[in-house]
């Protein structure tokens, strides 16, 4: 009698799977971390009062869906430039993660915009171009579902990830292109930011818990994704 | 004298527990997926 043979290539996605395990895990403790930060170590807003403290989400979970998204458009003019499975594999991994952060940004966002604008949401340049590049990533998650042939389905997406790398710039700049409610960046500008010490390290540390979970998070998809191709490939050998 | 910050903390902990909720459930369900 003999032991089943695993896939050969499990062993390695296992091995990434665990590594994304943990610094998400660790990331996620970092976040909660930043809670307190937030909470009780970060002083009040004169003018916006508590709700002022959901800029230490909202900030950094933009940070990283434009940061997923960029990279999902980089990653793409390199895959049809090369053709090489591992970018397709993380730029769909960076996609799926960016998809979660914009979520994150555009449900803090107007829970934020109601108690100061008076409003949930208003069809200004940057809250509507955040919309249309969270959209065309659902669409990019989509079009990945519908295909079933690898290299078709990651010539199309990589069309569509270049489409939001054309996307993500009018998202940052919209607030200096167009009159819009949405406040002007206060830390990614030429300037020194303009931000009282206190808020501003709440500010990074939470930016990079956020960073360190974006990484985390795909690194985890990537692993899962390697595993189902490993197990694919010896089921179809 | 400073006016008081005005009373709004219900939508910073509504924020706060919403972000939480949407990173925790994409979190379990990948580790669901990598269990598979």
């Amino acid at each position: 009698m003999t032991a089943a043979v695993p896939p050969p290539g499990l062993d390695r996605a296992r091995a990434v799977i665990r590594r994304g395990t943990v610094l998400s895990t660790l990331a996620l403790l970092g976040i909660a971390g930043v809670y307190v930060l937030a909470a009780a170590f970060t002083p009040i807003e004169a003018r916006q009062g508590v709700a002022q403290k959901i800029f230490y989400l909202h900030v950094p979970a933009a940070w990283s869906a434009l940061l997923a998204f960029l990279l999902v458009g980089i990653v793409s003019v390199l895959y049809l430039w090369l053709e090489d499975p591992r970018l397709d594999r993380f730029a769909a991994s960076s996609a799926e993660v960016g998809v979660v952060f914009a979520a994150v940004m555009l449900t803090t966002g107007p829970i934020w915009a109601k108690p100061i604008w008076g409003t949930w949401w208003t069809w200004d340049a940057r809250l509507t171009l955040t919309l249309f590049l969270f959209f065309l990533f659902v669409g990019y998650l989509s079009l990945r579902g519908a295909l079933h042939d690898r290299r078709e389905r990651a010539r199309f997406s990589a069309v569509v990830g270049i489409m939001g790398l054309v996307l993500v710039p009018f998202v940052h700049l919209s607030v200096y292109l167009f009159r819009t409610l949405h406040p002007q960046p206060i830390v990614l500008k030429p300037s020194a930011p303009s931000l009282p010490w206190e808020m501003l390290r709440t500010l990074l540390v939470s930016t990079l818990m956020f960073t360190l979970l974006y990484v985390g998070l795909v690194t985890l998809r990537y692993g899962i994704g390697l595993a189902a191709e490993a197990r694919e490939a010896h089921d179809a050998g | 004298m400073p006016a008081e910050p005005p009373a709004n903390a219900g939508y910073a902990v509504a924020a706060y527990a919403v972000a939480a909720l949407i990173l925790l459930l994409y979190f379990v369900s990948l580790l669901r997926q990598a269990r598979k």
